[in-house]
């Protein structure tokens, strides 16, 4: 395993050269001369912009300024955002990465359950209304162009009912007398979900251990203990309502995300279920006269979990990267939206790293799939 | 909190600094602007609506300007008294002291951005607090009006308590670049205001909030524009002021001074959809956005409950440019039949249905002060074959002869014989022309413009062709390769016209100068460098409307159109003294001083 870790780290950093070296020839591709638009940039004071050619290498021949550009993006410096000057383009990243996390992370989440449950119940039950409605309905909005999808979810629910927010991540009015800041709330709901997530595994593990002597029926009461602990600990922080308010803000992205994408985990599932409720485990475990949902929940669905988990490690990637559409429509400042401003306003430093780091993550998420490969499936063995 | 009259307006994009500094220097955004408006005092500023020059900060006009030795040097020199009783929101007065401050700061720091506009270093020298409330402001040559009452006396004045320990530092930070970094990159906390707003809070992608000024100096002051041209402000018990003219007679405008909003919320949205939709649901009050609604959101907004459309010219023109290096457009008489044969008014409202609105001078109507309305409108008003005929006319007159000369068909109603072989008054056949204009997809107007006046040019036997091309191409041909015949591109305009110098100056001729088509006329030079030494805003004023005539005549630019600025704003919720405004709205910061709740 820690050979072909390895190797993967190995084709990761190659493939992250090829990518930076991608993002130079396109931004020097692009009309106009790339030097004198950092150089002469009039918004900055004319010493920035000569520290700027002198980082950046800007009155040095082309070759000279690409392996500049590799050194900074390396040592991560992108160098200061025209458009948040003085503000390091990193921070900026930073800064919005977790609105973005938080909210895709939970659409995908939502989505890949939705399809998951879906996919097996109708590769379970085949030719039935359930699976002819979901089905068209499923594969109807996922070829639904996404940016009007999304305008017609706001009319409908946000103008026309009046049940959800129009867009944005918050209402001022309930924020105007919060002493926090909505990026350490956002933080705060990513440790909650990450504290959560390792208890609930912590739970499973236990639960898994102690079967043999009944202990598997005591993971649910715990694991709603635990929910409710952490419910608690936000009402006593005084900022619940700031969090409940964010909650409020994501229902609507994260319903059109879910709707727009579940069918593809569904149909994904189905296939992967078909072909597994054929196997001889399956015919075993039937002939021994298990449950039908055990057969197919803990037999069959585990099996099909390979490629819908690599789907679901690819849709966060995707996620980040294709958020623009969605964050702009529901005015949501992630690093979709700021990338999009970044091209808007010519900022090029923030485009050159927002499209490196989407394309960081991109290979981060191939490494963890293929980790997850392993621990997800006893019979893979890595060489 | 409940029962706060809030005025929540949506912008769509987010802030980038809510450092004062940093906003007049690098972080010069409109948004930025927006928000940041009106929460700094002014010496002078433009009256609402009509922009006159009046008083802000300061209690009446400057002393003139007076030559005097200071220290063996020769410079020019003014002063100016301050209101009494003006404070900042922590309780402290403002003073002369804050305007030095900030004034020197700007000189010393080098700072960049608009600030060398306001604090010329060519022009400023220093300034000096007499007392608390007398200002004393020397110059190194005499400044025009450019450089002072319309540069220098609209500086916003920073608290000087609160920033002179953030410059200290800024002052120790190394090189002059770190020290500018150091005061950028200072994020207020608590900085006083002497506005009608304190900046209370900023939600980065979320929003801004501003809250009332509770100790605003000018809450209750009455202003009045009357017919007559005066100005007058009165705030009883505090101050009176007139100008221009005796205050009697009829009143234009009449408004009271607030804030009468609590608090000011400035939602960001990530499209103007998205914004349009939280006013239609009434989620916000007004929508600020610097060039209004397009078409298609005017139209979702149409027949909505609780809403006010309205329509004001923009602060901007388009023209069409001649390249002066190149025959035959140094040739006035080629200029003049080029601009008769542009039918401006069959484009504006026949082809493009009253989305534009056609202009002749440089300066638009809605600036009231320096607009000259009696500028020659060449072709208004003619007929299509009274337009050929004139250019014909205007073409021959100046010695151009035609193989084929272009004739109209006897009703006018289409050309009998279109012009063949145009040849210049040297002989030469007129060279093969291009104007180059953006194409449809960065700005449909501007490339219907190029399109039908290809067509009109080659009718009479003009070679014209238009080349409709990326907006960042024209740029580099035109301002700094200086490679082309004809241009259309557009200005965006401030109030002061000095650009009517930066733009058709001879010294701006050169590479990356405004002046591209290297328009160069002595006499005009002259009028431009007497304007921008004047220190009178009246005779100024006088200079600008000869100016305007002389281009109208001359026409280094045939200028085109404008556009209008529509916007929507909840009118079953708020309302504004005025809404008639060169820029809309969106020009003042959606006037959150003026603006009422129902």
């Amino acid at each position: 395993m820690a050979g072909y870790l390895l190797r993967r780290v190995s084709q990761m950093i190659l493939t992250l050269f090829l990518i930076l070296t991608v993002t130079f020839v396109l931004v020097q591709a692009q009309p106009g001369d790339y030097a004198s638009f950092y150089a002469l940039n009039p918004d900055l004071p004319p010493d920035v912009r000569e520290q700027m050619r002198a980082t950046f290498g800007l009155d040095r021949p082309v070759w000279e300024q690409y392996l500049i550009h590799m050194r900074n993006t390396v040592t991560g410096n992108f160098g200061v955002s025209f458009g948040h000057f003085p503000r390091p383009v990193l921070d900026v990243l930073a800064e919005r990465l977790p609105r973005t996390i938080v909210l895709f992370v939970s659409a995908t989440a939502v989505s890949f359950y939705v399809g998951f449950l879906l996919g097996k119940a109708i590769a379970w039950r085949r030719g039935g209304i359930l699976e002819y409605a979901a089905t068209i309905s499923g594969t109807a909005l996922f070829t639904a162009f996404t940016p009007a999808f999304a305008l017609m979810m706001i009319w409908i629910f946000a103008f026309r009912l009046g049940w959800l927010p129009v867009g944005k991540f918050l209402d001022p009015l309930v924020w105007r007398d919060a002493d926090v800041s909505s990026t350490s709330v956002f933080s705060l709901m990513l440790l909650t979900a990450a504290a959560f997530l390792a208890f609930a595994s912590l739970v499973s593990f236990a639960s898994r251990r102690s079967q043999r002597i009944g202990g598997r029926r005591s993971a649910v009461p715990l694991l709603l203990a635990g929910a409710l602990v952490l419910a608690l600990a936000w009402y006593l922080s005084g900022i619940g309502n700031l969090a409940l308010d964010i909650l409020r803000h994501m229902i609507l992205p994260v319903a059109t995300l879910t709707l727009i994408s579940f069918a593809g985990t569904m149909l994904l599932t189905r296939n992967s279920m078909l072909e597994t409720v054929r196997e001889d485990f399956v015919m075993a475990a039937r002939a021994k006269g298990l449950p039908d949902a055990q057969v197919r929940d803990r037999h069959a669905a585990r099996n099909a979990l390979l490629p819908v988990v690599t789907s679901l490690i690819y849709s966060l990637v995707f996620a980040i990267d294709g958020s623009v559409i969605v964050e702009s429509v529901f005015s949501w400042p992630g690093i979709g939206l700021t990338l999009l401003e970044a091209v808007r306003t010519e900022d090029l430093p923030l485009v050159m790293g927002a499209i490196v780091f989407i394309g960081f993550l991109s290979l981060l998420a191939h490494l963890v799939v293929d980790v997850l490969y392993a621990c997800l499936d006893p019979r893979i063995r890595y060489r | 909190m409940q029962g706060d009259r809030i005025y929540q307006l949506g912008i769509t994009a987010d802030l980038t600094t809510t450092n004062h500094w940093s906003y007049l220097g690098p972080d010069g955004t409109t948004w930025n602007g927006y928000v940041l408006s009106d929460t700094k005092p002014v010496l002078f500023s433009y009256s609402g609506q009509r922009f006159d020059w009046v008083p802000s900060l300061a209690a009446d006009f400057p002393s003139p300007l007076r030559e005097e030795v200071v220290g063996g040097r020769t410079l020019w020199s003014t002063e100016i008294e301050l209101k009494q009783g003006v404070e900042w929101s922590d309780g402290t007065d403002v003073t002369a002291d804050d305007f030095v401050f900030t004034a020197h700061v700007a000189r010393d720091l080098q700072l960049t951005g608009n600030w060398p506009s306001i604090v010329d270093p060519e022009f400023f020298d220093h300034a000096e607090a007499l007392d608390p409330y007398t200002l004393k402001i020397y110059f190194t040559k005499r400044p025009g009006l450019a450089r002072w009452q319309f540069g220098l006396a609209f500086m916003p004045v920073l608290s000087r308590a609160y920033w002179e320990p953030v410059v200290a530092e800024a002052r120790q930070a190394g090189d002059i670049t770190e020290q500018q970094r150091v005061l950028y990159a200072h994020v207020p906390e608590g900085e006083p205001s002497a506005g009608g707003f304190v900046f209370d809070r900023w939600e980065q992608g979320a929003y801004a909030e501003k809250d009332r000024n509770e100790g605003f100096y000018f809450t209750g002051s009455v202003v009045t524009l009357y017919a007559n041209g005066a100005y007058g402000e009165v705030k009883p018990g505090a101050y009176e002021f007139s100008a221009y003219g005796t205050p009697e007679g009829e009143k234009a405008l009449e408004f009271t001074v607030g804030p009468f909003a609590d608090s000011a919320i400035y939602s960001i949205y990530g499209s103007q959809d998205a914004t349009v939709l939280a006013l239609k649901k009434g989620d916000i009050d007004f929508m600020l956005n610097p060039l209004g609604l397009s078409k298609g959101l005017q139209q979702q907004l149409q027949g909505e409950d609780g809403l006010t459309t309205i329509e004001n010219p923009s602060s901007g023109v388009r023209y069409l440019g001649f390249n002066f290096r190149k025959p035959p457009m140094d040739d006035r008489a080629f200029r003049e039949a080029v601009a008769t044969l542009i039918d401006k008014e069959f484009l504006t409202e026949t082809v493009l249905q009253g989305v534009a609105i056609p202009v002749y001078t440089m300066v638009p109507e809605g600036n009231t002060a320096w607009h000259n309305g009696d500028v020659p409108m060449i072709g208004r008003g003619m007929s299509r074959a009274e337009r050929v005929a004139r250019a014909v006319e205007l073409l021959k007159g100046a010695g151009f002869t035609w193989e084929v000369e272009p004739r109209m068909s006897d009703d006018g109603a289409f050309m009998e014989e279109r012009g063949e072989g145009l040849r210049m008054p040297n002989g030469e056949p007129v060279p093969p022309m291009s104007l180059i204009a953006p194409s449809a997809g960065y700005d449909p107007l501007r490339s219907t413009f190029a399109i039908w006046i290809e067509r009109w040019m080659n009718e009479v036997g003009i070679p014209l062709r238009a080349d409709l091309t990326g907006f960042n191409l024209i740029v580099d041909k035109v301002f700094t390769q200086q490679d082309f015949d004809m241009w259309i591109l557009g200005w965006g305009l401030t109030l002061f016209p000095d650009y009517l110098e930066t733009f058709f100056h001879s010294r701006y001729s050169g590479l990356e100068g405004r002046n591209a088509g290297g328009y160069s006329n002595p006499e005009y030079d002259r009028l431009a460098d007497d304007f921008l030494a004047e220190t009178d805003v009246d005779a100024a004023r006088e200079q600008v409307f000869r100016m305007q005539q002389f281009l109208a005549e001359d026409l280094p630019y045939v200028v085109l159109f404008t556009t209008p600025i529509v916007e929507t704003f909840r009118s079953d919720r708020i309302d504004f003294p005025y809404t008639e405004i060169l820029g809309g709205l969106q020009e003042s910061a959606g006037l959150t001083s003026l603006v009422t709740f129902r």
